[in-house]
């Protein structure tokens, strides 16, 4: 079973770029001019975003249950 | 309160694909809105800024000093041991942009056209009304907008929102996009008449590392790698400069992206609407290029926009999907064919393709015919001797 996780992000490193919202399968991060969010929800635990970011400011942290 | 607007065609996204399809459309005399959450179009870039010469008439663009940076004459492409390839033509054959000018001229073009443009105008959903699409909602300027349009262009990047949102599969696996990474920077030694791109498994994972020159002593110095790898686009950029001894302290701006090079969407419109550009994956798998192919299917989707509100016929729209496959679609999946057999090459490879074609062959590539040149490739001693690269070479023919 997949480990369920949350992404973060590390907003100095982060440009809003948008590229973690880009490659996101389920519409989980949304990127807008301002702030980077995630939504729990819709996360797969894919960690696509992790490895897309070009300056690696996202990293995950495991939901405990 | 929350202002109401309403025009026949509300375009998201001011890159290149966006400003492009409401300039035609408003051309021919349609109300179009053009809108991106940027304060200022163009800035930032997610771009190395070079394209090729033939666009400015193509696509109907004024050759304007203002945005053109650099004339560029050619390429020089080095292999993982040092093997250099120089292809120089007598012309100018391309241009390094200023994107961050260039982007908002597009823009005005359009504006100038008929559209009604509006910048730092965050699209946050879309309006549905008994299940269909009527229009989106924003915020200008942190004011809530509703823009109610009879056709919405998707043209919101590789995020791709409202396509999503429209229920547009744009999903592609994560080793179809690239992880782009770029300093613009002052950095000597480099002839600046060309672009420079480096090779090598080690130098950038199914990428590549480019100078796009912009003075004698000024270029975008970037990396383009696979994005499913795991270490970062930033981490083999640094690396290459330390490698190469290229002092790094003086960095006039870091630019960062992801960028689709593969995937292209099955279905570029739906109902009332249309994916143009990065949204809809339209990139050149090979190199990594979305502004030419953004300006040609910006062209196609904006011709059958025009087509469906003239005869008041949305069904007419699916027709950018055909056109598109057909011209630009079943090209760029031969592209993509191309992409994923040089991924199988290793840096011995690469070494033994550019030391051979650094001789006499330059030539052939500088007209652009490619079948010859792996033609030749496959008579060379070194590559007769491997089945692999015979067999890779003709994945490619």
């Amino acid at each position: 079973m997949v480990e369920k996780i949350k992404i973060i992000v590390n907003e100095d490193k982060c440009y809003l770029c948008g590229g973690c919202a880009g490659v996101c399968p389920s519409l989980a991060i949304k990127v807008s001019s301002s702030k980077w969010e995630f939504f729990q929800d819709k996360c797969i635990s894919c960690k696509i975003c992790i490895n897309a970011c070009p300056v690696g400011a996202l990293d995950f942290e495991p939901l405990e249950g | 309160m929350t202002e109401i607007m309403k025009y026949d065609v509300v375009v998201v996204g001011a890159g290149i694909a966006g400003p492009i399809v409401a300039r035609n459309v408003a051309r021919e005399g349609y109300s179009v809105l053009l809108v991106d959450k940027k304060p200022a179009i163009g800035a930032p870039k997610q771009c190395a800024e070079g394209i090729n010469i033939s666009i400015f008439e193509r696509y109907d663009i004024p050759y304007d000093k203002r945005f053109i940076n650099r004339e560029i004459y050619g390429a020089r492409i080095y292999s993982p041991s040092g093997y250099e390839l120089e292809i120089k033509y007598k012309k100018v054959s391309g241009v390094i942009l200023e994107r961050k000018v260039f982007d908002k001229m597009l823009a005005f073009y359009a504006a100038r056209s008929g559209a009604d443009v509006l910048s730092r105008t965050e699209v946050e959903d879309v309006i549905r009304e008994n299940g269909k699409i009527v229009g989106v909602k924003a915020k200008h300027e942190g004011e809530p907008v509703e823009i109610y349009g009879d056709i919405i262009v998707a043209a919101d990047g590789v995020e791709s929102t409202i396509a999503r949102k429209a229920g547009i599969n744009t999903y592609a696996p994560p080793h179809e996009f690239d992880s782009a990474y770029e300093y613009e920077m002052l950095i000597d030694g480099f002839d600046p008449d060309l672009i420079h791109l480096w090779f090598g498994n080690d130098v950038a994972p199914r990428g590549y590392v480019w100078v796009f020159p912009k003075d004698e002593d000024r270029a975008n110095v970037g990396i383009g790698i696979n994005s499913d790898n795991p270490k970062t686009a930033k981490y083999y950029l640094d690396k290459w400069l330390k490698e190469n001894n290229i002092p790094s302290k003086k960095l006039l701006e870091i630019n960062v992206g992801v960028v689709p090079v593969g995937g292209f969407l099955k279905e570029l419109a739906k109902e009332n609407v249309v994916v143009v550009g990065d949204a809809a994956r339209q990139v050149n798998p090979m190199h990594g290029g979305g502004m030419a192919e953004a300006m040609k299917a910006g062209t196609i989707a904006s011709k059958w926009i025009v087509k469906a509100l003239e005869e008041e016929n949305l069904e007419l729209l699916k027709n950018y999907t055909t056109e598109w496959w057909e011209k630009d679609g079943k090209r760029l999946e031969r592209v993509l064919k191309i992409r994923k057999a040089v991924e199988k090459l290793n840096d011995e490879d690469l070494d033994v393709f550019i030391e051979v074609l650094s001789g006499t062959d330059a030539e052939k590539i500088a007209e652009g015919n490619y079948t010859e040149v792996i033609k030749v490739l496959l008579k060379h001693p070194k590559v007769l001797m491997s089945a692999r690269r015979i067999s890779l070479l003709k994945e490619l023919l």
